[in-house]
């Protein structure tokens, strides 16, 4: 009951912030955490639910990225409908790199999918179509929801929650249908799973088509928002580790997990830069990594899940009392 | 392209070959013994060069006489990281794992600079500089010691491994932990000379790079990539396989560097990777 | 009862008077907010420092004056004497070479510091998305050093760039090959193009694609590199497969200190390494090669040496040195002349209101000789590029750099061809 009472709550007030404050600084912020804590619950899908560990989901951010802005430099396409085919085209590519590589077990696949990744990177800096690496800039011209590009910050606001929202809305119906509870199935018994029938290789290859296309739009946002993009900033192994980094702080396989993940890390990583990173010294890189060590060490579970326990731990203490006030 | 520039070539790609086999047998060492892919193993060569730049700078010792010095600080560091940290995650989930050795990778790089600032530092007439001429293919005196020493330093490893009781104790420990446990052999202890011994190879090999390498904090991200790929092919856990898997990668990245365009000279050693995971996954020597 | 009130009311005047005299006097030393956005951490992060040297200078001597460089503008001290004397505080921020980080941090600049104008980012990708964020505030963006000719075609209003830029970049190595020829004979032979495969190298690549045939060169190879690399054995074997005279290269620093070592490691000797700036012009580059970095020929934008016909060049690098134990590079030496520029433009608009600064940078016209670059001065066209700039040459000899091109400026004569490695001492 708390739970729901908390999430409505956190929900309400998220639809409201930007009417609390115009302070673009502020709802960059937020914006930033709302686009990490979707990339992260796309991760999540694959990662948390299915376990399958992938540290290479920016080639899927990447091409959804290229994607949408390539069709709208090139053929005028509508970013709305580009960002849906960027999601497409990961979907469709991540079949290919599902049916050659979920036969491989943890370690082996984590390191195929950051090959994978790095090529896709390699393939994009050296494609003059693609602009290579000098990148490509999208007009400011056009601006409105048609063109899907603002000048004020608290349409993108509302872009990345809605985006948010939606991936959170497909990881519950996910969580809650029969694809779900094979998901579960195969993650904790994988032999008990296959003996009584379930095709795991095809319950896989949902997850990551979900995660590749929920990660894909992630992408087409950024490009819309920063109006620039090159294979550095899109396609590096950097981002992958970020988004599976979201999802282990916070609570890897919880719906909320990444979220939470996302804010914390989020806002150490500006709180750091902000405030120690203009002396120059490195400080708020050491300051960024050694909270990521303690939580990694300290906190298995992440942060949610260290919440569950101790919540579950204070009930187990209060059970025999109150059984006792009962006699 | 002269049969003479293939040679060379080839000749070239051995040695650097042979620097990646060196990094790479400590990070499947640590995998092999304990199951961690320690994503912090570039910045243990990283600390092995300013090792050698900063005993040469301030002492004008030769990085080749120091080397003895740096392996055995990398080796003490190597422990103390195990001590300090790795002890506490040997049993989480893998992906804790991972986020520990990743921010462990972070911060080292943070610490060299704060410490000693982003300048690049180089190590200038050491005893090993110049080239040679040996039938007729030109090799740099640094590469060619740097290559012999990752040779005998992979033999004495591989001795090490076979023929002493330690040794025994920690391919055992590396097998079946548990059984291992059973005979006596205390695991933590184990991974502790693990760490150690995969800390104190990636810094010999820092040592031999930084005769010709440029030095600078973040330098280990340029060879941690390569090093994962290394100890895949050569299958996680077998030093023979990581020491001949390194030479083929240094082979295969500079010649197909040569032949399709340095742009996608990791893109070859990338796909070559792929294939193996596809076909052999266990790697060359791997146990399946 | 009026007592009181005759209290009360001279209370009151005295009170408003003292705080007008407050605000007036808070007025007098008020400060003007800029905001800089460099690499300061990570990848970049050595440069970035040099930078930020470099900006502290300029605005110290705004502030606080400098006696002896009565030609450059500011060198009072008095702060910004249009806006009575208020004095120039940066607000640093670091964007880890992360074109989102620097639009983050541009976004912060601009809505919580309340900077008057923005000054950076040295790499084109980042300040691509920073001055995107200004462009769609309305906040004047300064860039000093980011070469890559894109910038400036975006059709911004908001966007100013003082350096030139890699169109005009590549176009001087070509001038400079085309009247060496003309003037002592030499020619340049077989040429191939050794660059790394970022965002300023692919640039470069493409420009000098363009103009090798207008310029007759016998451009017969154009390899590119991945700069964060083990090794450049294949590189090099390449280069010598194609047995070229003149390299030209385009590099960052840990690659341009590798290639070189390379280059001697594999006896590779062409007659002459014509770079691009970058890795070959950073403070380390001498410093870590030693003689192993002799002939070569970089394109630069600053040196030392000419002096002679600027004297601000010398005067002011020795106050940089003097603190700082270095002297100025093409990088750092425009960052000043950014600063200095568009502290220029707030003090003739006399005002920090955007659209003021705004008008006041694009009517900028400074002379050469108030500036210590050896450009002819700084003039923005309409889409906001610097027109007055230009490059030099100059030819590492002696372990200093030598300017050797424009001719008229030169401080020697080029040395060519470099003398194989094992012709040398």
């Amino acid at each position: 009951m708390n739970t729901l009472k908390i999430t409505a709550g956190l929900a309400i007030a998220a639809a409201l912030l930007p009417f609390a404050t115009s302070n673009p600084t502020h709802l960059n912020l937020a914006i930033l955490v709302l686009m990490a804590a979707q990339l992260g619950v796309a991760w999540n899908l694959l990662g948390g639910y299915a376990g399958q560990v992938s540290l290479g989901h920016a080639a899927f951010y990447g091409i959804g990225a290229y994607t949408s802005t390539m069709l709208l430099l090139n053929f005028g396409v509508n970013p709305w409908l580009g960002m849906l085919l960027g999601g497409v085209t990961a979907a469709a590519l991540s079949f290919v790199f599902g049916w050659s590589c979920f036969r491989l077990k943890g370690h082996y696949f984590a390191m195929a999918t950051i090959a994978v990744a790095e090529l896709v990177q390699i393939v994009f800096t050296n494609w003059d179509y693609a602009g290579s690496a000098v990148g490509l800039t999208i007009p400011m011209g056009q601006r409105g929801w048609g063109a899907m590009v603002f000048a004020d910050k608290a349409p993108y606001y509302w872009l990345a929650l809605g985006l948010l929202t939606l991936t959170l809305g497909v990881t519950i119906a996910v969580e809650r249908s029969h694809v779900g509870y094979y998901l579960r199935a195969i993650k904790d018994e994988p032999d008990a799973a296959r003996s009584i029938g379930i095709d795991i290789a095809r319950y896989k290859q949902i997850a990551l088509g979900l995660s590749a296309f929920f990660t894909a739009l992630g992408g087409s946002l950024y490009a819309q928002k920063e109006l620039y993009i090159d294979p550095n900033s899109v396609l590096s192994t950097g981002l992958s580790i970020k988004m599976a980094l979201v999802s282990i702080l916070g609570g890897v396989g919880t719906l909320f997990g990444p979220v939470v993940g996302a804010v914390v890390l989020t806002v150490i990583e500006e709180v750091t830069r902000v405030v120690f990173g203009g002396s120059g010294r490195g400080t708020d890189t050491i300051i960024y990594a050694s909270l990521i060590v303690v939580i990694a060490v300290f906190y298995p579970n992440g942060l949610l899940g260290w919440l569950r326990a101790r919540r579950a731990q204070r009930q187990a203490e209060r059970a025999p009392l109150a059984q006792q006030a009962a006699r | 392209m002269t049969a003479e520039i293939l040679l060379q070539t080839l000749a070239s790609g051995v040695l650097i070959g042979l620097i990646y086999a060196l990094v790479a047998i400590g990070l499947t060492m640590i995998f092999g013994v304990m199951d961690i892919v320690n994503f912090a193993h570039g910045e243990f060569l990283m600390l092995g060069m300013y090792s050698a730049f900063w005993l040469f700078a301030l002492y004008a010792l030769d990085p080749l006489l120091t080397l003895p010095l740096t392996v055995l600080m990398l080796f003490a560091f190597g422990m103390l990281l195990y001590k300090l940290v790795i002890k506490r995650i040997v049993a989480a989930p893998m992906l804790s794992q991972i986020f520990t050795t990743f921010g462990l990778m972070i911060l080292l790089r943070g610490v060299a600079q704060f410490l000693w600032k982003p300048d690049f530092r180089s190590i200038e007439n050491s005893w090993v500089a110049g080239s040679v001429k040996l039938a007729g293919i030109q090799l740099g005196k640094p590469q060619l010691v740097a290559g012999v020493g990752a040779v005998v330093i992979t033999a004495v490893i591989h001795a090490f491994l076979t023929r002493t009781r330690l040794g025994a104790a920690l391919e055992a420990t590396a097998a079946d932990k548990e059984a291992a446990q059973l005979m006596g052999i205390d695991s933590h202890r184990m991974f502790s000379l693990a760490w150690g011994i995969g800390a104190a190879c990636a810094g010999a090999a820092g040592v031999l790079l930084a005769t010709f390498f440029p030095i600078f904090p973040e330098v280990g991200a340029n060879f941690i990539l390569i090093a994962f790929v290394v100890v895949n092919l050569g299958g996680f856990g077998s030093v023979t396989g990581a020491f001949w898997a390194g030479i083929l990668v240094g082979v295969i990245e500079v010649m197909g560097g040569l032949l399709l365009g340095p742009q996608y000279k990791t893109a070859v050693v990338l796909v070559l990777f792929l294939a193996v995971l596809m076909f052999r996954p266990q790697g060359l020597m791997g146990k399946a | 009862m009026r007592r009181t009130f005759t209290k009360a009311l001279l209370a009151s005047s005295i009170a408003i008077g003292l705080g007008l005299g407050v605000a007036g006097f808070a007025h007098a030393q008020a400060e003007v907010k800029i905001g800089v956005i460099y690499p300061l951490t990570g990848p970049g992060a050595a440069v970035g420092a040099e930078l930020r040297s470099a900006l502290e200078l300029a605005v110290d001597i705004i502030n606080n004056g400098a006696p002896g460089i009565a030609e450059l503008p500011f060198s009072a001290g008095k702060g910004l004497p249009n806006l009575k004397g208020a004095k120039i505080k940066l607000v640093f921020a670091d964007h880890q070479a992360n074109p989102q980080t620097g639009a983050t941090e541009a976004e912060r600049l601009i809505t919580q510091e309340k900077v008057v104008a923005i000054v950076g980012a040295y790499n084109s990708a980042v300040t691509a998305t920073a001055s995107q964020v200004a462009e769609r505030a309305g906040i004047p963006f300064l860039n000093p050093e980011s070469s890559s000719a894109s910038l400036t075609a975006r059709g911004f209003k908001w966007f100013f760039r003082t350096t030139p830029h890699d169109d005009l970049f590549v176009h001087n190595a070509f001038e400079f090959l085309k009247e060496l020829e003309a003037k002592r004979g030499i020619k340049p032979g077989v040429v191939v193009t050794l660059n790394e495969n970022g965002l300023w190298g692919t640039e470069t690549t493409k420009l000098q694609a363009k103009l090798a045939p207008e310029y007759k060169l016998n451009l017969v190879k154009q390899v590119v590199y991945p700069a964060k690399t083990t090794q450049l054995t294949s590189e090099v074997q390449t280069l010598k497969a194609a047995a070229p005279n003149l390299v030209l290269q385009s590099s960052y620093t840990a690659d341009a200190i590798l290639s070189m070592k390379t280059y001697k490691e594999l006896g590779f000797s062409p007659d002459m390494i014509l770079a691009n700036n970058a890795g070959f012009t950073d403070t380390d580059f001498i410093k870590t090669l030693g003689k192993d970095a002799e002939y070569v020929i970089t394109r630069e934008v600053w040196a030392l040496d000419l002096a002679s016909s600027n004297p601000l060049i010398k005067q002011v690098n020795d106050l940089f040195n003097s603190r700082y134990k270095i002297n100025f590079t093409g990088n750092s030496s425009r960052t000043f002349t950014g600063l200095m520029v568009i502290a220029d433009a707030i003090n003739r608009a006399g005002s920090t209101e955007p659209e003021a600064v705004r008008k006041a940078l694009a009517a900028t016209d400074l002379p050469g000789s108030k500036l210590i670059m050896p450009w002819k001065g700084v003039k923005f066209d309409a889409t906001g590029q610097n027109t007055l700039g230009q490059g030099i040459l100059v030819q590492i000899v002696d372990g200093k750099y030598n300017t050797v091109w424009p001719f008229a400026m030169a401080a020697r004569e080029v040395v060519w061809p470099m003398p194989k490695w094992d012709q040398r001492k």
